[in-house]
């Protein structure tokens, strides 16, 4: 394969290119999906072939095919050259890669236990058995779950990456998921709906791990415990503690996506949009001093784990917040250039078709040093909301709004009853700038990062230890 | 080896394993797609894919298998794999034979012209949006062109030999003035004589600039006149939750409303793949039904969600031609025209927003329909039936059924849809609804 990759570096070199990258990318999936209890398809699919991007003239084309003859792969330089060029004739800014860290080596994950190792059966049957504990623990207090999927995804991605200016990188890199989703209904009180998604970069024994008919036999139970005993609360002025599913996901969308470099210099404009932020943003001050969001993608285990992006730029840790203080933006070598700093090994492509743009892997807020109790403690009136369901936020990243799911009164530092969809509706600065105290319970969530045209929905993990938020104005069920 | 040699190949292995149903797809892509921003293009992306998909069904178990490598071996490998996996597979809730053939399609629809337009001519037609826009006033335009060129070739074990040709061009383009006053377009279309870019690029321009300074909006209920942009972002998730796929797992709002009203008189959905020269059309669905017409909503009344065979059985009904070998889905939406000008709805409205375009729309709910969704660029505050200002930093929250029961009135012109975030490609008119909540960032 590599000798494929190299002829096509060299052939873009022959057009003219200034700088190419050729990339292998095997995706191989293997998918259950329960129903209502029942099965679905069982899914296999390989998908795999070479993709290339020129730099012509200071134009950029993109390229990929899984037709992978000599033949069809001279073409698709062609292909890519002669639109690189198309486009050079007609911009103004030509464009340029950066300066970066460039990697040579060899990543592998390697399982404890391979996906091989456990059949297509065997994995229907832990999921009909986590479906069945959740109906069960519904039924045990009168709710029943006439609505439910779950899923379970097995991927194993291999890369190699090369680029004309030395990258050489191959990975493999397992990983596997599972996403749930619960319909919780009581004649008298109606329908409540929970989804939630796990994901690791690993073998089966993150499966092992999760105890997936114990996870699910408490999400379902939590489930019917909200439709019959959560009760409506009025719109108030209060302070909040917000669990690690809702930190993470505020991590994401109100940290992460307002720092991609990209956003900020108008390439996604028309699609996932830009950034209240600015190219000079460095240094604002957007929250409190005790503020601090993280983006690594080397954390092992991890939903968004790498160790080289698409670029061939080695990765390491990042601080988009400092001490409430916008710190970095997320960078490939591309906006790097124009920003005259170097690439921090933002580049993800979610498959061997589509480019690599700027991505977010795992974003969280810093843990503290506080325990959940210390972050109740000294509220007199408050809320918890301990995870959520809607959300959305405006292609600026301004305008956020999340709906808690489960979600507590707090009275005089205590837990009390359960209350129904408390609404945070707020701005991103008045949200970071309203956090007083960090905890130090650092938790995960998986999910699926959307942008880009084509759409790429990319592994990341969101997360955050328990945040406590002072004094804000949370709205009620209308 | 020939594709349709290809088909015939697998069918033979997959019946020889033992299947009693066997689908088998190649699908042959070729799109080149050119993404501008800031007045520039920032890529060109070519795309060259052939691959296919293996559905078997012993009965009630099934398997399937997307094979990216088209060689004898992979092809015989990969058939032999997805039968013993539905051989092992538990058994699903129901078992529907797959619809028995050959049939026979609208000829017209199975070969669409090629697009042969090269880079040079598409680099064109996104200057001519762009410069389109730059000359209605605004300051920057963003967007993207996708130009495509595509076959399906289609075998079962129900004697089905199917194989279009199709092709399609579209732009998505936004026109910025500021970086707070924006405007959003599409144009779509199956062949380049319907295609009009600098039209997409025009309207963005001109809702930009009269998008000019825009003041914070105020929460509460207002009359609402959404453009077809938002409209259709709406009808599309009417047809996601028509598919009966979504109904059964508690995924739609729709379920269990079948001969109910779920929305005004005045509005009416269909899907309709056999639309002759729209983006959206194509001769058979994925078990090689030939498709149709299928009313979803008519007259406010629910007549119909959207079915393979499998998910029909399960309902008691026939298959609508929607497979989706799992999840039936819409091929192309095409919501009914009113008798009104946007003009003559604005003038009705005393106290509305007019909403261009929309975002982001999340469910709190799936089976109640309680969402939200964020209007994105230009939004206007109408006052006694005139346009009064420019206004932003709004959110419709809402439930899905509050507002097609709401729907007062649909302008007579129609537009196609398709972007970033309509799936779908939907014809919709502007539509004016009595009653919208609209929130705001409360800090």
């Amino acid at each position: 394969m590599e000798d494929y990759l190299e002829m096509i570096m060299d052939l873009a070199s022959k057009h003219g290119a200034t700088y190419s990258e050729a990339r292998y990318q095997s995706d191989t999936y293997e998918s259950i999906l329960l129903k209502n209890g029942m099965p679905e398809m069982t899914s296999f699919d390989v998908r795999k072939g070479i993709a290339m991007r020129a730099l012509v003239g200071g134009g950029l084309g993109f390229g990929a095919t899984n037709l992978m003859t000599k033949r069809d792969l001279k073409a698709l330089v062609g292909r890519v050259v002669h639109l690189a060029k198309a486009s050079s004739k007609v911009i103004r800014t030509p464009i340029s890669m950066g300066q970066a860290d460039i990697g040579k080596g060899t990543v592998e994950i390697k399982p404890r236990i391979g996906f091989d190792a456990v059949p297509m059966e065997a994995r229907l049957d832990l999921l009909k058995e986590a479906d069945s504990a959740g109906v069960k623990s519904a039924e045990a207090v009168g709710v029943k779950l006439p609505g439910r999927y779950v899923s379970l995804d097995a991927l194993v991605t291999e890369k190699f990456v090369m680029t004309s200016d030395g990258a050489r990188v191959h990975s493999i890199i397992p990983k596997v998921s599972v996403d749930a989703f619960l319909t919780a209904f009581e004649p008298q009180r109606g329908i409540v709906q929970r989804t939630f998604s796990l994901g690791e970069s690993s073998g089966w024994e993150s499966v092992e791990r999760w105890d997936l008919p114990e996870r699910i036999e408490k999400e379902a139970r939590s489930l019917a415990d909200i439709l019959v005993k959560a009760t409506p609360m009025k719109g108030e002025r209060c302070d909040v503690v917000l669990g690690p599913e809702v930190v993470g996901i505020i991590s994401h969308e109100s940290s992460g996506h307002p720092g991609e470099a990209d956003r900020i210099l108008g390439r996604e404009a028309a699609q996932a949009g830009e950034t209240y932020l600015q190219r000079d943003s460095i240094g604002m001050k957007v929250g409190s001093d005790v503020v601090n969001v993280i983006e690594d993608p080397t954390i092992p285990r991890s939903f968004g784990f790498y160790l080289y992006d698409d670029e061939g730029v080695k990765a390491r840790r990042r601080y988009l917040i400092k001490q409430g203080k916008i710190h970095e933006f997320l960078h490939n070598r591309e906006t790097a250039h124009v920003f005259g700093v170097e690439s921090n090994a933002s580049s993800r492509s979610v498959a061997y078709n589509r480019e690599p743009i700027v991505r977010m892997a795992n974003t969280f807020v810093e843990a503290g040093d506080r325990k959940f109790e210390e972050l109740l403690e000294g509220i007199e009136n408050g809320v918890y909301v301990k995870n959520f369901m809607e959300w959305n936020i405006d292609d600026r990243r301004y305008n956020q709004k999340y709906v808690g799911l489960e979600a507590y009164r707090i009275e005089k530092g205590q837990l009390k009853g359960l209350l129904r969809n408390p609404i945070m509706e707020m701005t991103t600065t008045s949200l970071w700038s309203a956090v007083d105290a960090v905890g130090k319970d650092l938790e995960f969530s998986a999910a699926s990062c959307g942008k880009g045209d084509p759409m790429q929905g990319i592994p990341v993990w969101t997360g955050g230890p328990h945040i406590r938020l002072r004094n804000i104005r949370l709205g009620g069920v209308s | 080896m020939r594709v349709e040699e290809i088909c015939e190949f697998v069918l033979k292995v997959c019946n020889g394993e033992g299947a009693s149903d066997a689908v088998v797809t190649v699908t042959e892509v070729e799109e080149t797609m050119i993404r501008f921003s800031n007045n520039e293009i920032t890529i060109s992306n070519a795309l060259k894919d052939a691959s296919a998909h293996i559905f078997v069904a012993d009965r009630e178990k099934k398997a399937g298998m997307g094979v990216a490598d088209l060689s004898k071996k992979t092809l015989l490998a990969s058939a032999k794999r997805v039968v013993t996996s539905a051989k092992r597979a538990p058994p699903g809730d129901v078992y529907a034979p797959l619809p028995k053939g050959p049939f026979r399609y609208d000829e017209t629809a199975l070969g669409q012209p090629r697009l042969e337009m090269g880079p040079r001519e598409l680099v064109g037609l996104v200057r001519s949006a762009v410069d389109a826009g730059l000359r209605e006033g605004a300051e920057r335009m963003a967007g993207s062109l996708i130009a495509r060129n595509g076959r399906v070739i289609l075998r079962t074990t129900g004697d089905v030999i199917a194989s279009a040709k199709s092709s399609s061009i579209e732009i998505s383009v936004r026109a910025f003035l500021s970086n707070l006053a924006s405007g959003h377009s599409t144009v779509i279309a199956a062949s380049e004589k319907d295609f009009r870019p600098e039209e997409a690029g025009a309207e963005a321009g001109r809702l930009a600039k009269a998008a000019a300074n825009p003041v914070d909006g105020e929460p509460g209920e207002y009359q609402a006149v959404l453009g077809p942009l938002v409209f259709a972002d709406l009808a599309c998730q009417v047809g996601r939750s028509a598919s009966a796929f979504n109904v059964d797992a508690g995924l739609s709002f729709l379920g269990g409303k079948i001969g109910q009203k779920v929305a005004s008189d005045k509005f009416g959905i269909a899907d309709d793949a056999t639309l002759k020269g729209s983006y959206g059309a194509f001769p058979f669905d994925a078990e090689g039904l030939p498709t149709r017409r299928t009313a979803v909503i008519e007259n406010g009344i629910l007549k119909s969600y959207l079915h393979n065979s499998s998910t029909a059985k399960k309902f008691g009904t026939q298959s609508t031609a929607n497979a989706g070998l799992v999840v039936p889905h819409p091929f192309n939406l095409v919501v009914e025209a009113g008798d009104k000008t946007l003009e003559d709805m604005i003038r009705s409205v005393d106290k509305g927003i007019y909403v261009t375009n929309d975002w982001y729309l999340r469910y709190q709910n799936y089976a109640t329909g309680d969402f939200s969704t964020i209007p994105r660029d230009a939004m206007f505050l109408i006052r006694n039936g005139r346009i009064e200002k420019s206004i932003r930093e709004l959110r419709i929250s809402d439930n899905m059924i509050r507002i097609l029961q709401n729907l007062s009135s649909l302008t007579k012109d129609r537009k196609w849809v398709k972007w970033w975030e309509v799936e779908v490609p939907t014809l919709t008119p502007t539509a004016l609804i009595g009653k919208v909540n609209f929130t705001k960032s409360s800090m």
